[in-house]
Parts: structure tokens; sequence; C-alpha cells
């Protein structure tokens, strides 16, 4: 299953991954006009430090056995069959919050408002992820996990 | 192979779709009392508040049963189960033999004890029959008394209170939803409860429902009598293990399950609301009836079911909650009844916000969040896996933490993480 790897030796922290995740989920999918726009696009990944000069990347993790899928009460978050990818149906989300309360990562954030979550989708109109191609020192990486461990034994 | 499930919600669902993963052709027949299943049991309050339409409610769709190869029998009951003959009889006089059996027949709600409880008007809310009849009869409602302030109980106040009616709610304990979380918490949610026009009143309970044949008001404890026309009863629920019980399989508070779901019978599993696990949090044998856990169970006894081999770690009590714009997610021991336990708590009053985690031997075994819920998942995975937290203890509760805090403990632990998802940070930090 190809899904987006952090390489934490690579990653600055710089924060571009957040920004690009955010425009590319915004209404305009531009930065400038992304900035007015209400509500404000949320990013869905996050880069933050494990402790001084040493961070990472995270978001959805489109676990194999995933909880937020398991614990579901409505259906909303799924499995695709081809892609093995984590999805959210927003027509069937309630905003019951059970999906946040069993990502261990920490991946999932509310849409008060809406009552709805939102998650990494990996930008489905884009050939790679906004986050992936704007880290700039590639420590975000599309792929598999095999992929993925041979590029950070380069 | 002849596989048979009794019960069709949350752990029945999960073993279908789990045992057709492994096995794509053999018969699968679930028996089940409801006709109409394939709803939501979590999702039956937010339809009687209105906030949802019908169509939502469904949570797997209506060809289900038939898109994954199964016999379904509807509005039938599995009255006795042989465990010699591997046959189980039904309500329609009919016999079914199998191969491997999963009991997941649930809980019912607990009605009370108290005279004039089977008067018209009187409901549990526990199936999609309960809202249906509730909601037909609430054009002539004005006023409802829910007795019991745990989660059923608010879930339908807040549902009576969407609906316009005047809604009380009468609890014993001297605090709301205390089987969840502390009585701190429990304040906040229930100042909010009541500025949105929900009356709590703690510390009372019915003794009687009043009324002919149809309910007129309660009669309290304190013995004022309380007018309403509804009374909805939010006590918890018992597990189903009567069948069970009665063909010798061993039951305790509920059907009595080992690490692989298995009952004592051989090839008799059992998951779900009636399944009497491994509590992680409280080391030692429980019931959890919760969503997330009947789907868990009822998916690791579906693949053990198809011959896998497959270890389920436990369950946690897990919770979460929201009333008019303010969550709660609770996990693990959130009122720790001994000495042995540490708490340490962050109170932003004006903001609503409430945290507290309980640690035993340097190990979080629970959790409250108020307000501010994102991350709290990572604290769940930290109590599941047992995690020693010493190094990160005092910023847990602080706005920035968040999954990379907990990196270096992933790396480090000998123990737990096990899952695929952690091997990237393992690999790279």
């Amino acid at each position: 299953m190809k899904k987006i790897y952090c390489d934490i030796k690579k990653c600055l922290g710089c924060g571009s991954c957040e920004i690009a995740c955010a425009i590319e989920h915004s209404r305009s999918k531009e930065l400038d006009k992304a900035i007015s726009e209400s509500p404000l696009p949320v990013k869905r990944r996050k880069a933050e430090f494990v402790e001084e000069s040493v961070s990472i990347s995270t978001g959805c993790q489109h676990c194999e056995n995933a909880a937020c899928v398991t614990g579901c009460m409505s259906g909303a978050m799924y499995k695709e069959k081809k892609t093995g990818l984590t999805q959210h149906d927003r027509d069937k989300c309630v905003g019951c919050w059970m999906c946040i309360m069993t990502c261990p990562f920490g991946a999932i954030t509310r849409e008060r408002q809406e009552k709805q979550v939102l998650k990494c989708d990996l930008c489905p109109d884009r050939d790679k992820p906004a986050c992936v191609e704007a880290c700039p020192t590639k420590a975000l990486f599309l792929g598999t996990l095999k992929e993925f461990t041979k590029t950070c034994s380069t | 192979m002849q596989y048979v499930i009794i019960g069709s919600s949350a752990a029945g669902i999960s073993a279908i779709e789990a045992i057709r993963t492994k096995d794509k052709t053999s018969k699968i027949i679930v028996v089940s009392d409801e006709k109409k299943p394939l709803y939501s049991r979590c999702l039956i309050s937010y339809l009687l508040a209105g906030t949802i339409d019908e169509k939502k409610i469904w949570y797997r769709k209506d060809n289900f049963f038939k898109a994954n190869k199964v016999e379904a029998l509807l509005g039938i009951k599995a009255e006795e189960i042989n465990v010699k003959k591997k046959e189980i009889s039904l309500s329609n006089k009919e016999k079914i033999k199998f191969n491997k059996l999963l009991i997941a027949t649930g809980a019912s709600p607990k009605l009370e004890d108290i005279p004039g409880i089977d008067k018209k008007g009187v409901f549990p809310l526990r199936t999609i029959e309960h809202a249906i009849e509730i909601q037909a009869m609430l054009d002539k409602v004005k006023s409802v008394a829910i007795l019991g302030g745990g989660l059923i109980g608010l879930r339908a106040a807040y549902a009576l209170k969407n609906r316009g009616k005047e809604t009380s709610v009468f609890v014993k304990s001297s605090s709301i939803l205390s089987q969840i979380i502390d009585k701190d918490a429990a304040g906040i949610m229930q100042r909010r409860i009541e500025e949105k026009g929900i009356k709590i009143f703690t510390g009372v309970a019915a003794k009687e429902v009043a009324g002919s044949k149809s309910v007129d008001g309660v009669v309290l404890d304190n013995g004022s009598k309380h007018g309403c026309e509804l009374v909805i009863i939010g006590k918890g629920v018992s597990p189903n293990i009567e069948i069970a019980k009665d063909a010798g399989i061993k039951t305790n508070w509920g059907i009595v399950s080992d690490e692989f779901l298995r009952t004592s019978s051989e090839d008799i599993f059992s998951a779900g609301d009636v399944s009497e696990t491994n509590d992680i949090a409280l080391e030692e044998s429980s019931i959890n009836a919760i969503w997330p856990a009947a789907c868990e169970q009822g998916r690791i006894a579906g693949l053990n079911m198809a011959g896998e081999n497959e270890i389920y770690e436990g369950s946690l009590a897990m919770n979460s909650i929201e009333f008019f714009g303010l969550p709660v997610i609770s996990v693990g021991i959130t009122r720790p009844k001994s000495g042995a336990y540490k708490e340490i708590i962050k109170k932003d009053a004006g903001k609503n916000i409430y945290k507290k985690i309980v640690l035993k031997d340097g190990i979080i075994v629970g959790v409250i969040f108020v307000n501010s819920i994102e991350n709290i998942g990572i604290i769940g995975a930290l109590i599941k896996n047992k995690t020693d937290v010493s190094s990160v203890k005092d910023i847990i509760l602080e706005g920035y933490f968040d999954y990379a805090k907990i990196a270096p403990l992933i790396k480090k632990a000998k123990k737990g993480f096990k899952e695929p998802e952690f091997k990237e940070t393992i690999m790279t930090l």
C-alpha cells in the first residue's frame, strides 16, 4: 500500500507540509486566497518536535488494522478496497469523535461547526500529495513501506 | 464448514466481515431476533433527537447479507444451544447445525424494579423500535422524566430536549456519568446541560411510576411527584448470557472468553456486550459494553473462527460524548478507588477545559479530556501498551503534547507498539 512516510532524520520541522496541506484542502487552493477563507482551511498533518532539532511530520497512517475504522459507529470511516487507504465519508459522519478517541497518532481533527472530522486523504486531486511535494528535504515520502525502508538506508 | 452467528449488531457484523476476508465460500448463517438489523445502536438517540434522518442510521448497506453470502434468519430467536450435537434450536422450531458458533447476543436494558414500570409510556432506549415507538407518541408528550444519568439517560435527555420537550433527569448517585468520568468533569458537563434547559436532579431516584394505564408522573424517593407523560429508563444494560449459561458454557457476569475470544466450549466463541474479557487497565476480567470493543472482538472472533490465531489484547473502557458543543472523552480507570493511583490534573475553567490522567507505577491507566479532546488517542495507545511515561508525564496534559513527544518512548519500548505503522518512527528516529 502506498502512503506517506516521514524520515525523522531528514525532517526539519519547518512546517512546509502543514501549509501545503491546508492550502490543498482550501476552496481556492491558493495561499493568498486561502488565508482569508471562512472557515479557514485546516491542515491534516502536523510537524512537531520530538526534542530540540529532532522533528517528525505525522498524519493519518492509513493503518492496516485501523482502530478508527473498526470503532466507527456510523460507518463513515472505511477502508478503500482497491488502495487499502483509510477514507472518510462526510455524508455518514455524525461527529461522535470515536475516531479521535481511538487514533494512536492523534491524526484526526475536529471540524466543530460542521460536526465532522478531518484527516489525510492523500490529496485525491493530485498525483503526489501536496505535503510530499512541498517538503524541502524530501523527509516526506510517498510509497510502500519497503520502498521507504530502502530510501532510508541510502 | 458452517458458521453460525447469533446476533447481528456490531460484533456479529464485524465477525461476518472478518470471516469473509479468510473464507469466501463457506456458509454463514446469522440468527437475529431483530427484524431489521444493520443499524448502529449508538445512533438511536441521534435518530430520536432528529439530528440525523433514518437513512444515516444504517451503518452497513442493506444488501450487506447478500453481498457477504450470509443466510440471515431475522426476527427469529436462538433458544437453545446443544454443545454436544453442535446444533442450535430456533424460535421457529427449526434446528441448525454449526461447525463454529459465535454468541453475540448483546445486552438488554436493565429495567427498574419499581411499581408501575409496565405502564404505557415507559421505555428503555436500546433498539430502533424503541426510538420509533417513542417518536410516535411525542405529539402527546409535554414533559419527560429520564431515570438514570448515565450515557443513555443523558443522550435520551438531549434527544428529547431537542424535540422541544420539558426534560428532567433523575440520577441516583451524586453526579452524572458516574461510571465514565469523575466528579469534576461531571460538574462541567452538568452545568452545560442545565444551561441548555435540561433539569438534572442528583441523589434522587424514582420509587414508582404513577398513572392509570398511561404514565402521568414519577413518584420520587423524597416523596414528591414529578408530572410527565413519558419515562425513559437509562439504567445500563445486562448481558444476555442465558442461552450460554443454559448450555453449560462458562459464564460469570458475561460469557467468559479467553484471549482468542473462545468460550469454555470448543468451537464456540463470544464477542460484544455479552462477552467478558480481560480489561487492560483493570487487569481483571470485565465487560466493556461499548461499540468499539464489540467491533474489535467480533473481528478477532471472526478471524479465529476462520482458523486464524489472532490474539485479543483485551478491552478498555472508553466513551466519547458531546452535549451542546461540549465534548468529553474518557478511557480506562477515571475514578481510582485506592491510594495506589496518582492523578495529574490540568484545568482551565474559563474554557471549560479539564484534563486528567490516572497513573499507577509510572504507567497511565486512565484519562479524561473535557472540551480539548484532540490527541487523546495517543494516551489511549500509552495505556494499551502499558508504557512507562515517567519521562513525559509532566507535559502530557499540555496543549503542545502530541505524537512526536512519545516517539522516543515507542522506540525504547520493549513491549507493545507492534503495529507496522510504528515502524517508521522506530526505524528513523
